[in-house]
């Protein structure tokens, strides 16, 4: 009897961990952070504020804690004590007001930020009594290389697209293909159709190669660099037009050249008729004038003979 | 010996007349000839990326092209003599036609090589040297004028087709483009149908029935008489060649390596074909490694080439003035010095202004040289030979002109800089136009000793053909006697 009942609670307690598995794997739309926040390495940002606008750039490829430190000298009579708060995507962020003191001449605010996933990148700006701010556009290494004008290749011929990350900056962990779709991305497995689409990737170059090419793979193609946080996009254009279009302006040239080769000719056969007839009335008076002088004509021959 | 014929041709060219439309055929023909393998390196990269090969595997369709225009030189020639520059031309026109036509639908690298390299190469042969050719036979006064008007064409055609082939690429892809060119290149059998034969027998000159004046005769041809006159009349060498009938002299004149002039022109250019063109090839690329950003380095070479486009006929105007013809070897000789100078100085040049300044100047030297180039091949050889001159000469130059640009390369990988090139540059120009100067110099006087011999000739001869006119009874004579 105890047995049996062992045996229940035991399949009872099995059945509750595969339950609790089964949840842990499902597809969660924000995955909570496994990694626990204190052993996440610190990145440190500063800047000074210098005038309007002012944007600072933070790459970043993996989950960091990001300390962004914001200073500024101040107006002219300086208060000790203003408020400075900071804001995600020109959203303020909660319970982020501080009180911040008069310390060497200038005021300081900082604040650190799990930056963990995609949704934790954007623009981070710190604000000094709202009229003071710093931006800083939090994001993982864009594609600054890209080709801007179209890729034109032909119907059954083959496109290739490329994609560089420029040496300066870090290398993606991988690259992604995505076709537009209205306003849709797919994502391009070159896997599951070899046949058409191949994909060969080097560290900081990623390759595309369509095949046997139709009409209908005209489009906006995207290139994903991967990094841990999130992807860099950029976007090229293929365009597949037929073999008539580059055709008809050459054939038009070439009727032009036709038309010409023969205008010039023709007139010249009409120019030579003339002076044929003009020509022979002229030898006929030379040939009386001059009975034999003959000497400085080289290779000549044909007038040696008339002369005899 | 017969008189010193100011043309030697045995007819007066028409300088004029139809002899302007041969000028307008001859622009498009050199133009295409020198412009077209430039202008195609805009297609580079995108074949590139399409065959999946390195930038100095596509660079070789580039100088297999050139190589092949250098090298079929003496076929040119041998037609030329044979059949005419009009053929020929048209020949080469659709040739480059068909290796382009033929390249557009090309599936590997080594299609492009093959038809545009080589068969493309071929025709472009066949339009630079019958169209050089012809200008020699329509003009002998304002010659130097038509060959710096035709020499135009070079930097002409590359400015209209560098902007055309971009559009083409953005429009048609690299395809569509090479299909289109080998229409637009077609262009030149329109250039080989102006070039109509001169009517040698319409302009023969006019018989002296009435004996030549013994001595205003030689002054009154000084003018216009070439250096070819003064030494082909009457060394021994020209009687030798008008006997020797040798297979290969029928086709091409071998004995010009005998020739003084030629031989000159030979050495000297050998040489300085090394430093020619490195120069060019790497004004953008040492203007962006001097810090200069892409469109200004880009800029700096249409700068050179609209200064070369403007000097090339100012060139031609005062190589015909009756100062600098005469004496056209000099003028050339300083165009290279010039050219070497230019070179040599350029390192001096730091910011954009002084790269500015040096294009230009360069543009100006450049122009005057390859204004000249074939002027005064022509001037030292004559008409006649001309076609076969140039044939060898461009044969012989094809490895400087290809081995140039890599060594220069090459400097600037060992020594990271590029002034370095430069200087050696500057020499390999300084020191043929300085070699030009010194062996013209020498040559002049030979060539002013062998005139002064030909004209007491001529007044010998003079003086018996005078005699024996005003006395025929004493011949008839003389003659009836044996």
């Amino acid at each position: 009897m105890l047995a049996s009942w062992k045996q229940l609670i035991f399949q009872i307690l099995l059945l509750l961990v595969s339950c609790r598995h089964i949840n842990t794997t499902s597809p969660d739309p924000t995955p909570p952070p496994l990694v626990p926040i204190d052993s996440l390495p610190r990145d440190v940002r500063r800047a000074a504020f210098k005038g309007e606008g002012q944007i600072e750039k933070v790459e970043l490829l993996n989950p960091v804690n990001l300390e962004l430190v914001c200073t500024w000298t101040g107006h002219q009579n300086k208060e000790s004590n203003i408020t400075g708060f900071w804001r995600k995507d020109g959203l303020e962020i909660e319970n982020s007001h501080l009180t911040v003191q008069l310390e060497n001449e200038q005021y300081q605010l900082q604040q650190v930020f799990n930056i963990v996933s995609e949704e934790n990148l954007g623009n981070y700006s710190c604000v000094f009594e709202s009229e003071v701010k710093i931006d800083f556009v939090v994001a993982v290494p864009q594609i600054g290389e890209i080709r801007d004008k179209p890729v034109v290749t032909y119907v059954g011929d083959s496109g290739v697209i490329t994609c560089k990350m420029e040496d300066s900056k870090p290398m993606p962990n991988t690259w992604k293909w995505y076709k537009a779709n209205g306003t849709d991305k797919e994502e391009i497995f070159a896997a599951a159709e070899p046949q058409r689409y191949e994909i060969k990737n080097n560290e900081r170059k990623t390759k595309l190669l369509v095949n046997n090419l139709t009409m209908a793979d005209s489009g906006l193609y995207y290139c994903g660099a991967v990094y841990t946080l999130s992807t860099s996009m950029g976007h090229v254009e293929l365009k597949v037009i037929t073999y008539y279009e580059p055709l008809k302006p050459f054939m038009a040239i070439v009727a032009e050249v036709f038309i010409l080769v023969t205008a010039i000719l023709l007139f010249e056969r009409s120019r030579s008729k003339k002076n044929d007839t003009e020509g022979d009335m002229m030898s006929d008076q030379t040939n009386t004038l001059s009975p034999g002088e003959n000497n400085g004509l080289e290779g000549s021959s044909s007038m040696r003979q008339r002369k005899t | 010996m017969p008189p010193a014929a100011a043309t030697n041709l045995g007819y007066t060219p028409p300088d004029g007349g139809w002899g302007w439309a041969i000028v307008v055929g001859a622009f498009i023909s050199i133009g295409f000839s020198y412009a077209f393998p430039k202008s195609l390196t805009i297609y580079f990269k995108d074949i590139q990326e399409y065959f999946a090969v390195s930038y100095s595997e596509i660079a070789w369709v580039s100088s297999v092209m050139l190589a092949s225009m250098y090298a079929a030189g003496p076929v040119s020639s041998i037609l030329v003599n044979r059949y005419g520059s009009r053929p020929v031309v048209m020949v080469g026109g659709v040739l480059v036609s068909t290796g382009m036509v033929l390249a557009s639908f090309g599936t590997a690298i080594i299609h492009l090589y093959l038809c545009i390299g080589v068969i493309g190469g071929f025709g472009l042969a066949f339009n630079l040297q019958p169209a050089l050719t012809i200008i020699g036979t329509y003009f002998q006064v304002k010659r130097p004028l038509a060959n710096g008007l035709a020499m135009t064409g070079s930097p002409v055609v590359l400015f209209t087709l560098a902007p055309l082939n971009q559009f083409l690429l953005d429009s048609f892809g690299w395809r569509g483009s090479f299909l289109i060119l080998g229409g637009i290149v077609l262009n030149c059998c329109v250039a080989g149908s102006l070039m109509r034969p001169v009517n040698k027998k319409a302009l023969k000159k006019p018989e002296k029935t009435e004996p030549p004046e013994c001595n205003g005769g030689a002054a009154e041809e000084a003018a216009t008489v070439d250096t070819i006159t003064q030494s082909d009349n009457l060394t021994e060498e020209n009687q030798k060649e008008s006997k020797s009938q040798g297979c290969v002299n029928r086709f091409i004149d071998i004995s010009l390596f005998k020739h003084r002039g030629f031989l000159i022109y030979l050495i000297g250019n050998v040489v300085m074909f090394f430093g020619f063109f490195a120069p060019v090839v790497f004004l953008a690329p040492c203007a962006k490694h001097k810090g200069i950003d892409e469109y200004s380095a880009a800029f700096l070479l249409s700068i050179f080439a609209l200064a070369d486009m403007f000097i090339r006929p100012t060139t031609g105007f005062i190589g015909n003035t009756k100062w600098i013809r005469p004496r056209i070897q000099y003028f050339f000789s300083f165009a290279v010095s010039y050219n070497g100078v230019c070179h040599l100085l350029f390192p001096l040049a730091s910011e954009y202004t002084g790269l500015v300044v040096y294009a230009v100047f360069f543009g100006f030297a450049f122009g005057m040289l390859s204004a000249l180039l074939f002027e005064v091949l022509m001037d030292l050889v004559g008409a006649h030979r001309f076609s076969s001159a140039v044939g060898l000469v461009t044969i012989i130059e094809c490895g400087p002109v290809l081995l140039g640009p890599p060594l220069s390369g090459a400097l600037v990988d060992i020594f990271g800089d590029y002034k370095y090139m430069y200087y050696a540059c500057g020499v390999f120009m300084l020191v043929p136009g300085i070699f030009f100067f010194i062996m013209h110099y020498f040559n002049y006087r030979r060539l002013d000793k062998e005139r002064g011999q030909i004209v007491a000739v001529d007044v010998r001869t003079c003086e018996e053909a005078v005699e024996l006119k005003t006395n025929p009874d004493d011949k008839a004579a003389h003659d009836t006697d044996e």
